[in-house]
């Protein structure tokens, strides 16, 4: 049994979008190609009205943007970080936990677009800082030492999972736990709870980064920073100091929200060791599925909740022990 | 302790916690938005026809306590307007208060802006209940008394949209049908023209925007009757009313306004430019819906099959009342129903045989002959009310209606039913 599945561009200025032409939409039952409301996942604004009162078309979709390079500074082998020039409204939109664009080189093919996580935006500079791990073609095609320009295409939300938890939770602690990449989508959430009030702990791991290149941007927020190794790669299991660690932090410490930002069998490992020792903490994670429009059409990003759901992983916000929790 | 969740606090919600609770059960209400009674918050006409009859008959069965709090909030009584005698009309502004306070003095539990969204089964029968705030709520009984009305995308299909009506979906989330999340499909009412739904019957003007003599005729009499001008007279729109005792040609030639504390208007909507040239509407402006001027909710698109005794077909542990078990009308036949469903949930957890009450009696009958229509081809297309409409015309046909309060007593003592809503059970 699932629980609530929420769209994360319900409302915005993009929806309704190409699901809801189609028949697709991931919320509302009309848009479903039914005929009655059943809305089951409410998010505040009726799609059905806003299609309709659009002449029943989506609105106006995402564009792509060019971005002056304003600083590359290299982390390590494998690892830059970018400060793009972009305009106030976007900087502004993307100024939130789990937000991504859509980053190429502006000479290659629409499909060298490579989702990337914004580590920080500043709205006053109009300028987006992204952290990019080299692994493959895309982010191959993005590390040239003379790279002056990219195609930027967003606004884009969901990546983080369990956002509602890191929204609500206010004058509490925080945990967050970071392994390489891992550490960039971190930041705004960091930002997003010390802005609510919260204490927040961060653990740095900088695993195939190879540097905790973004140890500077959470002491600037006031974080405490803890480096320990948070992830075992010979047997993909969290390491027994990080699995006591947060034990005694959610027991003794009173931690309310444990933030973890890695790979999916991290997510996994903390999920469920705090399902089996404080389920009434909340969880959040960074969502690591592959997008690649971002827009809930190609499906390179679908997934499976516990009891069997097939979920478009690039819109649809859920609490992510639906995913990594096992089943109950 | 048979604990019973009851979903929606309408005035049928509303009825069954109090006879649930009556007969010995410990009691919670899931509503949605922050006020209990739902559209009986923008309503107000008790006893007018048959209406009288049920009102007396619900207070002999043994639950008289919501009808004395709307006797008790009358601002008028005994009123006559086309079609209909002897009406009370309570105060809306005052009645959600009074209701509330006598609910929780009773010991029921009220959750506001608690929204049912799911359910789990186990089996055939509901588990636990999801609300939007990700909880689980486990009872043993559920009532679904969630109505019918709405919410935006139905209004919008098959209506002409949202009108911003006093259930507020855009603020506290649409009505989700918990019959059909537990797998039983909606049966849905029909229009004359074979569409979908119907469309609440009146709206409400701020009374003060009204000229003088009309406010104080209406706090005079409580009924204020003013002829529309012969070119904005609309004969059609009395065919989409939910409210076949007020789908008469009177109330299409005629303004007709009741005093419920706001101008009751007895018209689905009224375009604001036209309603303001008629003299002594100059100043006009709707209270409820507040879009009244283009539109009011849709209704009757989610009710649940069920039996006699308000138990839904197909789930073990659900029963229903008001408009979601049947395309009733008004606040009486809500109470009637809620009131029955509330009693037999718990005979439904105890395991007793649930009672069924004989057509020998006005509430009785409807509730069968309600049931019987719901699964005939015209019967769909119908409206079921003890103050007007065909089933009114029945009530007197069958002998049933009668005004006389000591008959009716007399009349539920024969059939051995006194009381029968006070009699605890646990």
């Amino acid at each position: 049994m699932q629980q609530v599945l929420n769209c994360i561009d319900a409302g915005t200025e993009y929806c309704p979008c190409f699901l809801a032409e189609t028949g697709e939409c991931l919320m509302c039952s009309q848009l479903q190609r039914k005929t009655f409301c059943d809305c089951r996942n409410w998010n505040g604004v009726c799609i059905y009205q806003e299609y309709i009162s659009n002449r029943s078309q989506k609105k106006e979709h995402r564009k792509a943007l060019p971005g002056r390079i304003l600083k590359r500074e290299v982390i390590s082998d494998s690892v830059i970080i970018l400060k793009i020039q972009v305009n106030k409204t976007l900087a502004r939109e993307l100024s939130q936990p789990g937000a991504y664009v859509f980053l190429k080189n502006i000479k290659d093919p629409n499909y060298f677009d490579a989702p990337m996580s914004i580590m920080s935006a500043d709205e006053r500079e109009a300028s987006v800082d992204v952290a990019i791990q080299i692994k493959g073609v895309k982010t191959r095609a993005l590390d040239e030492f003379n790279i002056t320009e990219v195609s930027l295409r967003g606004p884009y939300w969901n990546g983080v999972l369990g956002l509602k938890y890191i929204k609500g939770v206010q004058e509490q602690k925080a945990l967050l736990v970071t392994r390489g990449i891992g550490q960039a989508p971190a930041v705004p959430v960091a930002k997003k709870l010390i802005l609510a009030g919260n204490s927040v702990e961060v653990i740095l791991d900088q695993g195939r980064a190879g540097a905790n290149f973004a140890e500077k941007y959470f002491r600037e927020l006031g974080c405490e920073i803890k480096i320990k190794p948070v992830f075992d790669l010979k047997t993909l299991t969290l390491t027994d100091e990080i699995k006591e660690y947060i034990r005694q932090s959610v027991l003794e410490n009173s931690i309310k929200l444990v933030y973890s930002s890695g790979s999916d069998k991290m997510h996994e490992g903390i999920c469920r060791l705090l399902l089996s020792t404080a389920p009434d903490v909340f969880f959040a994670c960074s969502n690591g599925a592959s997008f690649c429009c971002g827009e809930g059409v190609c499906g390179s990003c679908h997934t499976r909740t516990t009891d069997g759901t097939r979920i478009k992983t690039c819109k649809t916000q859920l609490n992510p022990v639906e995913i990594f929790g096992g089943g109950r | 302790m048979a604990k019973i969740i009851i979903i929606g606090g309408g005035w049928s919600g509303c009825a069954a916690a109090v006879t649930a609770k009556k007969a010995g059960a410990d009691v919670t209400i899931l509503e949605k938005t922050d006020l209990l009674l739902g559209l009986g918050n923008v309503g107000g006409i008790m006893r007018n026809n048959g209406r009288y009859t049920a009102a007396e008959e619900i207070k002999a069965l043994g639950a008289a306590e919501l009808i004395d709090i709307t006797d008790r909030a009358a601002r008028h009584t005994n009123v006559d307007f086309p079609g209909h005698s002897h009406a009370t009309l309570y105060d809306v502004i005052k009645i959600e208060p009074l209701v509330r306070r006598k609910l929780k003095e009773m010991g029921i539990n009220l959750e506001f802006e608690v929204r049912a969204v799911d359910v789990q089964m186990n089996g055939a029968g509901i588990k636990s209940i999801l609300t939007a705030d990700e909880r689980w709520i486990e009872g043993d009984v559920y009532i679904e008394t969630t109505g019918s009305t709405g919410p935006m995308g139905n209004c919008l299909r098959y209506g002409n949209g949202c009108s911003m009506c006093i259930l507020r979906c855009p603020t506290f989330g649409p009505r989700i049908s918990i019959s059909q999340r537990a797998g039983v499909e909606d049966l849905l009412g029909q229009r004359g023209d074979d569409s979908y739904g119907a469309m609440s019957g009146s709206c409400k003007l701020c009374k003060e925007s009204l000229s003088e003599e009309y406010q104080e005729r209406l706090n005079k009499d409580g009924v204020v009757i003013v002829a529309i001008p012969p070119e904005d007279i609309n004969l059609r729109k009395l065919s989409i009313k939910v409210c076949q005792q007020y789908a008469l040609k009177e109330f299409a030639e005629n303004i007709v306004l009741l005093d419920t504390g706001y101008a009751k208007l007895m018209t689905s909507y009224y375009p604001l430019e036209k309603l303001r040239k008629i003299p002594g509407f100059e100043f006009a402006r709707f209270d409820d819906p507040y879009s009244g001027g283009r539109a009011n909710s849709i209704r009757y698109l989610s009710m649940a099959p069920r039996n006699n005794a308000m138990k839904v077909s197909g789930v073990t542990n659900l029963l229903c009342a008001g408009e979601k078990s049947g395309l009733f009308v008004g606040h009486t036949e809500a109470i009637g129903t809620g009131s029955l469903a509330g009693h037999n949930s718990v005979r439904l957890f105890l395991g007793m045989p649930l009672l069924e009450l004989p057509r020998a009696i006005a509430l009785g009958d409807i509730i069968a002959y309600t049931n019987e229509m719901m699964n005939d081809v015209d019967g769909i297309k119908n409206r079921y009310t003890f103050s007007g409409g065909n089933y009114f015309a029945r009530m007197q046909k069958q002998g049933l209606y009668n005004i006389d309060a000591t008959a009716i007593k007399k009349n539920i003592e024969k059939i051995g039913l006194t009381d029968i809503f006070r009699t605890r059970l646990i």
